[in-house]
């Protein structure tokens, strides 16, 4: 149970330093100077003369080798210390936590959203399983996955922002303006989620402990609530998790499209701008979060695994 | 109050022109312990399920009456069906781990028909959990009601699920196969944990069962089921006894396989060469070979642990050209992984399995010194096969049973497709099936007859030792003596020799030369079969030999306590 959690966090640490050390290459592999791009990723004002740059390059470390370099870097990054962005000349991390934290909240509102819609959804459809109520649902949630967010965003903004005038177009700036981002974002994880808890609560269904239920005096209802529900649906707390980690990254697109000033847009702009320690910070912290998400995810997995007995093991 | 069940004319269909049950009747007293026997698929399980109104999707009561005491069950509405459901009539079923929900302890499940029937909640119902626990036989009934299903072993789950059907302190406890997933004596533990609530409250049993040994000693009465319908019907040393219909004849001959009557298919033939009649092991050949072999799944760090064992652990046997031996053991024992290590499914980790066989020099010597088993699978022409325990599961389900058995002969090289089909057919006669039965799938087929078929498979490879892993285990009674003698005859005609697998006394006893018994990983003991069962020596053999006693002893019992007390001195005290 420690090794397991041991392994799964060394795992972990790994992943974020091998993201860590592709990213710190950024400088050195991209088009001109790496001098340059640091000294201007470190110093508020502008340099110009070659000597000031050579000075500052001395003080900067930026002749030692890479390695040493690289856990300079990584320290000052551990820190908070992410540099100054080259477009803004403003500290990174000011910039990557408030934009974290409209993307965390956009992608648990579209979670949250996607779950409220397709548990019940996927449980009346497996209770329903192949009658006409089943097909219907099966059919329209499934329908979901084509449909790609960068033709369905324009589209509501047709509808609900021109067309009938009830929401705001973009922004973030109150729950009116979250409702069409959310929306984009929460629609292809409902057709998942209702086709994951629909095959999770047939199979829960057809467990032989049901019937035995049954036999002991509960009812229908009773048993399916107390036998079915908690053991079909258990199993998606790990797909959950699985989607927070990839829709923080298939956030980009809505982002750009509302104008939501989250993490994706952020990226965004920092590449088209060649903001490279904005790209470089906004990077490592999608990196990282995803990891953890992903690895907790784990975790919970395997408390759930009646099998362990709900040990981590 | 305790109240009787009384079934009247009652048929249970699906609606279209298929009947399930066609006019049962049977009434089952309080304190009255009756089996009903049938083969697989002749409607007990239905029976059941229809008492208690739980049928199948599209499976419906159509007429008849089932009462409880004066309560109408076949047109009662679900409101009192789940008041009766655990509170009047309680359920046993088979394979008992797959009917606890896994994510939840036995107390939680004992919990709700307490509240659900007695109305106990809370402290009292944590108390009575542990009351039921103890009762069915929980050492520690505290750490029983923190565990779930599949933390407990196989007679442990019976126990528990015996207490679940108890909990709601039913009048009627319906028992469909309890015991066929467990072992000898698991089956007997909880037989007489059945026959001893049926003493002390008064609890009337339905027992199903296919097979009409496990009842001979506890039932009173006999109900003997055909095709929906019940064909026999009286009280228990009279059916079983005399039996009037051919049905009940068949089943209790099945039943059977009991020392005196074994070797009847056997005695009479001519004996081949290869058999000499005093069959000492020192005249025979020895064909195969095990030495000292161990085999430990624990990784290092578990081994420490308290009651982990290695599967094998030095294991020497001997067989002799033209022998059946008979390995027994409990579930557990290492039974499967010696088969396994035998074919080289399984690399053992020390000691040696060597063939000694006369086309051995030519062709190739399947040897397993730990590494060099690879030699061992490029054999062409297999000496060594293997019969599988469950039918259902070694054929691939969407295959034609012809491709499935081809395939085995594909590796031949030196076979026409011709030559391939002609022996496809020479091994479907040997086992005495219809060759039509090779363009279905084996969902299309029983049993008893892809049980066959796995058989038939094993022989198109012309091996000289079969090892049959619990071959007839999934098998009911008919079929199992079906197949059985099946096996005889193959090794008669053509001189197999055996390596007989089974936890089941009456196969081993029925079949084998010689007995091996494996124990906790250990071989434990090795004698001739006559030998063992008149004397077994080691402690875990007679524990056996006494659990599995022939039902031609039984019968000539008619005052049960006696019997149960003679059987089982610990009980009684």
């Amino acid at each position: 149970m420690i090794s397991f959690i041991a392994r799964r966090t060394a795992a972990l640490v790994v992943a974020v330093l091998l993201a860590s050390i592709a990213v710190f290459m950024v400088p050195y592999v991209t088009p001109g100077d790496p001098v340059r791009k640091i000294i201007r990723s470190r110093v508020a004002g502008d340099v110009v003369d070659a000597s000031s740059i050579q000075a500052l390059s001395d003080s900067l470390g930026l002749q030692d080798p890479l390695p040493v370099q690289y856990l300079r870097w990584l320290g000052r990054f551990c820190t908070g210390d992410m540099g100054l962005s080259h477009i803004s000349r403003t500290p990174v991390v000011e910039q990557v936590m408030p934009a974290l934290a409209v993307t965390v909240s956009l992608v648990i509102l579209a979670l949250g959203a996607a779950a409220l819609i397709s548990l019940p959804l996927g449980i009346t459809a497996a209770l329903r399983e192949g009658r006409r109520t089943d097909k219907i649902i099966t059919t329209i949630t499934q329908s979901f996955i084509a449909m790609p967010e960068y033709w369905l965003a324009p589209l509501l903004v047709l509808v609900f922002a021109l067309r009938l005038a009830v929401l705001p177009s973009a922004g973030w700036t109150g729950p009116a303006s979250m409702v069409l981002p959310v929306a984009t974002l929460a629609l292809r994880p409902i057709s998942y989620f209702t086709s994951a808890a629909r095959s999770g609560m047939i199979d829960a269904l057809a467990a032989d402990h049901v019937n035995a239920a049954r036999s002991r005096g509960l009812s229908y209802p009773q048993a399916v609530l107390r036998h079915v529900v908690p053991n079909g649906l258990l199993p998606l707390t790990t797909l959950f998790a699985v989607w927070f980690a990839g829709l923080l990254g298939g956030s980009v697109i809505v982002e750009v499209i509302f104008a939501v000033p989250g993490m994706g847009r952020l990226l965004y702009d920092a590449v088209l701008n060649s903001d490279i320690p904005l790209a470089q910070g906004g990077v490592v912290v999608v990196v990282a979060l995803a990891v953890v998400v992903t690895t907790a995810a784990d975790f919970v997995h395997q408390l759930l695994n009646p099998r362990l007995g709900g040990r981590l093991g | 109050m305790t109240e009787g069940l009384v079934i009247e004319d009652l048929h249970t269909g699906t609606g279209g022109t298929r009947s399930i049950l066609s006019g049962v009747s049977l009434s089952v007293n309080p304190g009255e312990f009756v089996a009903l026997v049938g083969g697989s698929g002749c409607g007990k399980t239905m029976t059941a399920m229809s008492i208690l109104q739980l049928l199948p999707p599209h499976v419906h009561v159509q007429s008849g009456s089932i009462r409880l005491g004066s309560q109408e069950l076949a047109t009662a509405d679900e409101g009192v069906l789940n008041s009766v459901r655990g509170g009047g009539i309680g359920m046993l079923y088979q394979q008992p781990k797959r009917m606890f929900n896994p994510r939840k302890t036995i107390a939680s499940h004992l919990k709700e028909p307490l509240k659900r029937h007695c109305g106990l909640q809370g402290k009292a119902a944590d108390a009575k959990v542990l009351e039921l626990l103890a009762e069915v036989g929980f050492d520690e009934p505290r750490l029983g009601a923190q565990a779930k299903a599949h933390q407990l072993s196989g007679g442990m789950a019976q126990r528990a699920m015996t207490a679940l059907a108890l909990a709601g302190a039913p009048d009627i406890l319906l028992a469909d196969e309890p015991t066929s997933s467990l072992d000898k004596m698991l089956e007997v533990q909880v037989l007489q944990l059945l026959d001893r609530e049926r003493r002390e409250r008064g609890l009337g049993i339905l027992y199903i069962t296919h097979n009409i040994r496990t009842v001979a000693q506890f039932a009173d009465k006999v109900l003997v089921m055909e095709e929906g319908t019940i064909v026999e019907s009286g009280p228990a040393q009279e059916v079983l006894n005399y039996p009037r219909s051919p049905y009940t004849k068949r089943l209790l001959e099945a039943a059977s396989l009991a020392p005196e009557g074994n070797r009847g298919p056997r005695q009479g033939q001519p004996v081949p060469e290869s058999r000499v009649p005093e069959r000492g092991v020192q005249e025979r050949r020895e064909v195969l070979t095990l030495e000292r072999v161990s085999k430990d799944f624990r990784t290092k760090r578990r081994a420490s642990k308290r009651g982990n064992r290695p599967a094998l652990s030095d294991i020497s046997l001997r067989l002799g050209q033209g022998e059946i031996l008979g390995v027994l053991g409990q579930s557990g024992s290492g039974k499967s992984t010696l088969a396994r290590s035998i074919i080289g499914l399984e690399n053992i980790d020390s000691g040696r399995i060597s063939l000694n066989l006369q086309h051995a020099a030519l062709q190739d010597v399947r040897r397993q010194d730990a590494g060099l088993q690879d030699a061992g699978r490029a054999v062409q022409h297999s000496p060594v096969q293997l019969v599988f325990q469950e039918p259902h599961d070694s054929f691939d389900p969407r295959m034609r049973l012809r491709t499935s058995l081809e395939a085995p002969l594909l590796r031949r090289k030196d076979l026409t497709k011709d030559e391939r089909s002609a022996r496809i057919l020479q091994a479907i006669e040997e086992v005495g099936l219809d060759p039509g039965l090779l363009d279905r799938l084996p969902g299309q087929c029983s049993g008893g007859q892809l049980q066959r078929l796995t058989i038939a498979r094993a022989l198109l490879l012309e091996p000289s030792i079969l090892i049959c892993d619990e071959a007839t285990s999934a098998l009911d009674a008919l079929t199992q003596r079906l197949v059985l003698n099946l096996l005889l005859r193959l090794h008669r005609d053509k001189g197999l020799s055996l390596v007989l697998i089974s936890h089941d006394m009456d196969v081993i006893r029925y079949m084998s030369d010689r007995v091996a018994v494996l124990f906790k990983g250990r071989l434990v003991e090795v004698a001739e079969t006559g030998e063992f069962f008149t004397r077994p020596q080691h402690e875990h053999s007679q524990a056996l030999v006494s659990a599995a006693l022939p039902v031609c002893e039984l019968l000539s019992r008619t005052v049960r306590p006696q019997t149960t007390a003679r059987l089982f001195p610990a009980e009684a005290t």
